[in-house]
């Protein structure tokens, strides 16, 4: 479904991607894992737009995305959940989840959609008119996948979504990216926390100073000792 | 201690010069809190619309309130290239102000090129219309410029808050790239935003000439107490620049009518300095 | 042979000088007058607001307070002129201390809030003048005050005291520009925050830069009251001056001493061809389109784009073949504690810190000491407090409560250019140069403001050595623009340890890093410990915490959850739940 082939993005002078290639199938759950710093942030906002390539192939269902401006990218059933979360903070909850649904073809079911997010996360039902900057961290959170979740996408990008939350908070997030993925939508997930982003996905690939490393089954990688010492911290294993 | 009725004249006069730094600012708010411009050609701009009311309705002969047939859209055009200009060199605020400030003495030069430096007074039918009510006298001009302050303003806030394409305009000015990210043409949205920012000041043009004597001078002496207004009201607030605006012009009003007239400068800049330090401090 | 600049300066002032004696029409020396005036007024503002970035629309307040000193002390209390001049450079001074102490301590106020605020001040200061007997409404006029003739004619002293004081002016400015005190404004001006972390007192530079430009603006003031004679509320505190002045200083480049007096002289000459042209309008409309062009397509002004950036020399003594400690700086040496039985007491004690971000506590009460010569580690997972506690001791934040006592003081609420120069210096976690200044530069700052407080010469030294040691000797000329990730680590490890700091706070500077460059680093931090430096070390990549640490602290929710040796610490269950999220497989 998203083929990235041999992209290259790069800030001013310095590359920040070299040829990188990685594959996402329907349905599937994809993991990039690596150093903080290593390009994940910036291949995951290559695919949703909001970085330009310099170079390569980057095709959604054999659309070229490369030739879309930015805002054209969701049509395709792209939707991003990026570091940070980047919510709309001044406005309400109720509106970043409408901004979620904006594009055209998602419009039209924007109360069922929020319907279905909100019976994913109820919690947000009562909090639907606070100011989303008010919010807690983990609820924040919420409305940063439900608002992805309203644009209806083939194709969730989810950018560290478990940075700063709790752990118990972090167990609920995982559970319900399954869920999500469960549901029929593919999941590209970029995660620091190697251990639970190797356990969902059922596949991953290692990035590493702009380079894909190692690609393949979780377990496969976790057997790699090189793997395990450098992202998990096992020492001498 | 002045009379009742002379007091109350001038608390209903500072309403209408505040509705007119509300209509001002309102243009202004926009391009600074939603696009990141500070627009100081704004004034000259609506200096340029004033000079063409008077030029299409005092020389031309045209109703006043036509004269917004042609204004409105040809603004709107210089608004759009104008943004189209600054963003094509992503330049920062404070360089939209300086670049801003050249247009100003620029189009400054234009009117003064156009209609000299001697002052102007667009006589039309509404000029000298005034209704009474009860002691007080209300002039149609200042009238008209209160009603527009309010609809524009309130028409403003409301597509702001309740259209899909007005939260589009929020979000994009907070985060364009994630707004993008979810469909919003960012980009033609603020054209349209810039555009509609020009026109705002085509509307207050109007307002000028009809209630006041015009010279290219007079385009800096609204700088000061318009951007109180603004930066009192709140940046990208629609409604908070005629709020503030006519606070503002209401103090202003009445200091003029206990003290003498040249002090009324004092209250817009010392609540302008107010409003700046505990901001800084808030932040 | 080359010539210095202010020789320079003085040659062609001199010079100028003898213009009077040629005895030309006294319409030359009004125009070369007013050329002086706009140079000065251009040149001052840019003191404050081209060399540390806080630009000032309120130049026409400090300028018209000098003016009506002038005016007030001639005209109601007889003073001679020319004793009038240092009052109103006085007054004006004085005018600019109060309102920078006042906005100088608001850290937010920057940039167009700064500009409008001082505007506001202009406008202020205008009604209070216009509405007291300082000024009383319909202007005052000098034409009974006497001006002594310091030359053949009138129009030649007033010529002569413009000449002079452009030269003063010009003098001045390039000496800030080369000064310590130019350095820490140009720092501020990029980032006013790591400034004062590497030890510029921000807050006093401010004031002193904004006192003098704003007292050369009060003098200027003072002289044309005299040459316009009539002076007038309305004129003098117009919008034009100031914006006339940010435009000559932005043409000519505001990064430069020289920029604003280009600017200046450029600017009066156009100005004056059109009106003396009789085309006086299209002359302001030709000023209002290079203002457009030079923002859009030169930003950094003429002299910006023209003139290369200051090239200090390579020192002979240090050797580009330096990498290993061979050659240990003296104070570093000297510090070299290690093994004495003193290295056991603590050199930073933290005791019950607490600091809050909008009602979460990032830091609830840490009690923590870190012992002199070792290498503590600080981990924990993210939002735990470690790099809130790095910005705590290195003074980024001030703490809500709790002490920070380094080497037995109490530095908690003092500012951070204090802990800088107390011994404390940081790296930071996405590396934050000085964006302008060269990467030699970068290093020398903190050799010059922080513990070290080297002086100019010693400084660059200092920092030769220090990028022979990062291995970034190479790059010295180049910009932080044009560094990788990994040499931008290293920069931030060259600059804080240009200051010879007894306390060195490592904030994440592994991460990003390839494996190969990991292994680099930690040699390079072994080595700077061998040095006698105390470190603490946060970080994520735990291969390098293992192998580099004495002392492990864990933090979580900003506390202390467990303290020891690494391995034992990390061996325990509660750690790798908080750290890894779960009990890994």
């Amino acid at each position: 479904m998203l083929d990235v082939g041999a992209i290259r993005v790069a800030y001013g002078a310095a590359t920040a991607l070299w040829d990188v290639s990685i594959q996402v199938e329907a349905g599937e759950l994809v993991s990039i894992v690596g150093p903080n710093g290593a390009g994940k942030t910036t291949l995951i906002n290559a695919i949703a737009g909001l970085n330009r390539i310099a170079s390569g192939r980057l095709d959604m269902d054999g659309v070229d995305l490369s030739r879309l401006p930015p805002h054209r990218f969701c049509d395709q059933g792209i939707a991003i959940v990026p570091e940070g979360r980047r919510l709309f903070t001044t406005m309400t909850v109720r509106e970043n989840l409408e901004l979620g649904g904006y594009r055209g073809a998602a419009r039209a079911g924007r109360q069922a959609a929020l319907d279905r997010v909100l019976a994913i996360f109820p919690i947000l039902a009562g909090r639907l008119d606070a100011v989303a900057g008010t919010l807690s961290g983990g609820q924040q959170q919420m409305v940063a996948i439900g608002r992805a979740l309203m644009a209806e996408p083939r194709l969730l990008l989810l950018d560290e979504p478990s940075l700063g939350l709790a752990p118990s908070i972090v167990l609920d997030m995982f559970a319900v990216i399954k869920r999500i993925n469960q549901a029929g939508v593919a999941v590209l997930l970029v995660e620091q926390n190697v251990a639970m982003a190797l356990e969902v996905a059922g596949r991953a690939y290692v990035l590493e100073e702009g380079r894909i490393a190692a690609e393949g089954a979780p377990q496969d990688l976790l057997a790699q000792p090189h793997i395990r010492r450098a992202y998990l911290g096992e020492h001498g294993a | 201690m002045p009379s009742l009725t002379l007091l109350g004249q001038s608390v209903l006069g500072g309403i209408f010069v505040g509705s007119l730094y509300g209509l001002l600012g309102l243009g202004l708010s926009l391009s600074w809190g939603m696009l990141r411009q500070i627009n100081l050609a704004h004034f000259a701009l609506a200096f340029l619309g004033a000079y063409l009311t008077y030029q299409l309705a005092g020389v031309g002969g045209m109703n006043p309130l036509l004269t917004l047939v042609v204004i409105v859209p040809a603004f709107f055009v210089f608004g759009v290239c104008l943004h189209a200009l600054l963003s094509r060199f992503a330049i920062s605020p404070f360089n939209s102000l300086l670049v801003t400030f050249g247009l100003t003495v620029m189009i400054e030069s234009l009117i003064q090129s156009l209609w000299t430096a001697d002052y102007r007074r667009l006589d039309s039918a509404y000029s000298l219309m005034k209704f009474k009510v009860g002691s007080l006298y209300v002039p149609f001009p200042e009238l008209l410029t209160l009603l527009l302050a309010i609809l524009l303003s309130g028409a403003t806030w409301a597509v702001l808050r309740y259209t899909d394409l007005g939260k589009a305009m929020r979000a994009a000015a907070e985060d364009g790239p994630i707004a993008a990210a979810f469909g919003v043409n960012e980009r033609r949205l603020a054209l349209l935003l810039s555009g509609f920012s020009a026109a705002l000041a085509g509307v207050a043009g109007l307002c000028l000439a009809l209630s006041y004597t015009l010279a290219p001078s007079q385009i800096y002496a609204w700088i000061g107490v318009v951007f109180a207004a603004v930066m009192i009201g709140g940046l990208g607030n629609p409604l908070g620049p005629l709020v503030a605006g006519v606070v503002i012009g209401v103090s202003e009003a009445v200091t003029m009518a206990l003290t003498a007239p040249a002090w009324a400068p004092l209250v817009s800049f010392s609540l302008l300095i107010l409003v700046l330090l505990t901001r800084a401090r808030s932040i | 042979m080359r010539l210095p600049a202010p020789v320079w300066i003085l040659g062609a002032g001199l010079l100028l000088a003898t213009l009077p004696l040629l005895g030309l029409p006294a319409f030359y020396e009004s125009f070369l007058y007013l050329v002086f005036y706009w140079v000065v007024l251009a040149t001052s503002w840019n003191i404050l607001s081209g060399y540390s970035g806080y630009f000032s629309f309120g130049h026409g307040a400090f300028f018209g307070a000098g003016m009506y000193t002038t005016v007030t002390l001639t005209a109601s209390y007889d003073l001679p002129f020319l004793w009038s001049l240092p009052a109103a450079a006085l007054v004006a001074a004085l005018l600019g201390v109060g309102i920078g102490g006042v906005v100088f301590r608001l850290q937010r106020l920057r940039g167009e809030l700064f500009a409008l605020l001082t505007l506001a001040v202009t406008f202020v200061l205008a009604t209070l003048i216009l509405n007291t007997p300082i000024d009383g409404g319909p202007g005052v006029s000098l034409a009974a005050v006497p001006v002594p003739m310091l030359f053949t004619s009138l129009s030649s002293t007033f010529y002569i005291l413009a000449l002079a004081l452009a030269v003063a002016t010009l003098l001045i400015a390039r000496g800030i520009y080369h000064a310590k005190l130019g350095t820490g404004l140009f720092a501020i001006d990029d980032d006013e925050d790591v400034a004062e972390v590497m030890g510029v007192p921000t807050f006093r530079y401010k004031l002193l830069a904004f006192a003098v430009s704003c007292g050369l603006a009060g003098i200027a003031g003072g002289i044309h009251a005299m040459f316009v004679s009539y002076v007038t509320v309305g004129e003098t505190f117009s919008i034009m001056v100031p914006l006339t002045v940010v435009l000559m200083s932005v043409l000519g480049g505001s990064r430069h001493w020289l920029g604003p007096a280009v600017g200046a002289t450029v600017i009066t000459c156009l100005l004056y061809g059109f009106t003396a042209g009789n085309y006086p309008v299209a002359g302001r409309a030709a000023v209002g389109l290079i203002l457009v062009v030079v923002i859009l397509f030169l930003p950094s002004g003429v002299l910006g784009r023209l003139v290369p950036r200051r090239r200090p020399a390579r020192p002979t003594t240090a050797s580009p073949t330096t990498t290993a400690p061979a050659m240990v700086p003296p104070a570093v040496a000297a510090a070299e504690a290690r093994g004495l039985p003193a290295a056991q007491e603590p050199l930073l004690e933290l005791r019950s810190l607490s600091k809050a971000f909008k009602g979460v506590q990032a830091v609830a009460g840490i009690d923590l000491d870190v012992r002199r010569g070792e290498i503590l580690g600080l981990v924990g997972p993210n939002g735990s407090g470690k790099s809130t506690t790095i910005n705590l001791v290195s003074g980024h934040y001030h703490a809500d409560g709790g002490q920070i006592r380094f080497e037995g003081r109490n530095l908690a609420g003092q500012p951070a250019h204090r802990m800088a120069r107390a011994g404390i210096a940081r790296t930071y976690q996405i590396p934050r140069p000085f964006a302008h200044l060269s990467v030699l530069q970068n290093v020398a700052l903190p050799a010059r403001f922080g513990r070290a407080g080297l002086d100019r010469a010693a400084a660059f030294d200092e920092a030769w050595y220090w990028l022979e040691f990062t291995g970034l000797a190479g790059k010295a000329e180049a910009l932080p623009a044009d560094l990788n990730l990994h040499q931008r680590k290293f920069l931030e490890l060259a600059r804080a340890l240009a200051s010879k700091p007894s306390l060195l706070l490592l904030d994440e500077v592994l991460s990003g890093l390839t494996p190969g460059e990991i292994d680099h680093a930690i040699r390079t931090i072994r080595q700077i410990r061998d040095l006698g430096a105390t470190i603490v070390f946060v970080e994520h990549v735990m291969r390098a915490v293992m192998e580099l640490t004495d002392r492990i602290v864990v933090l979580n929710y900003g506390r202390v959850i467990a303290e020891g040796r690494p391995d034992e610490v990390m061996g325990r269950d509660d750690v790798v739940t908080a750290y890894l999220g779960k009990a890994h497989a």
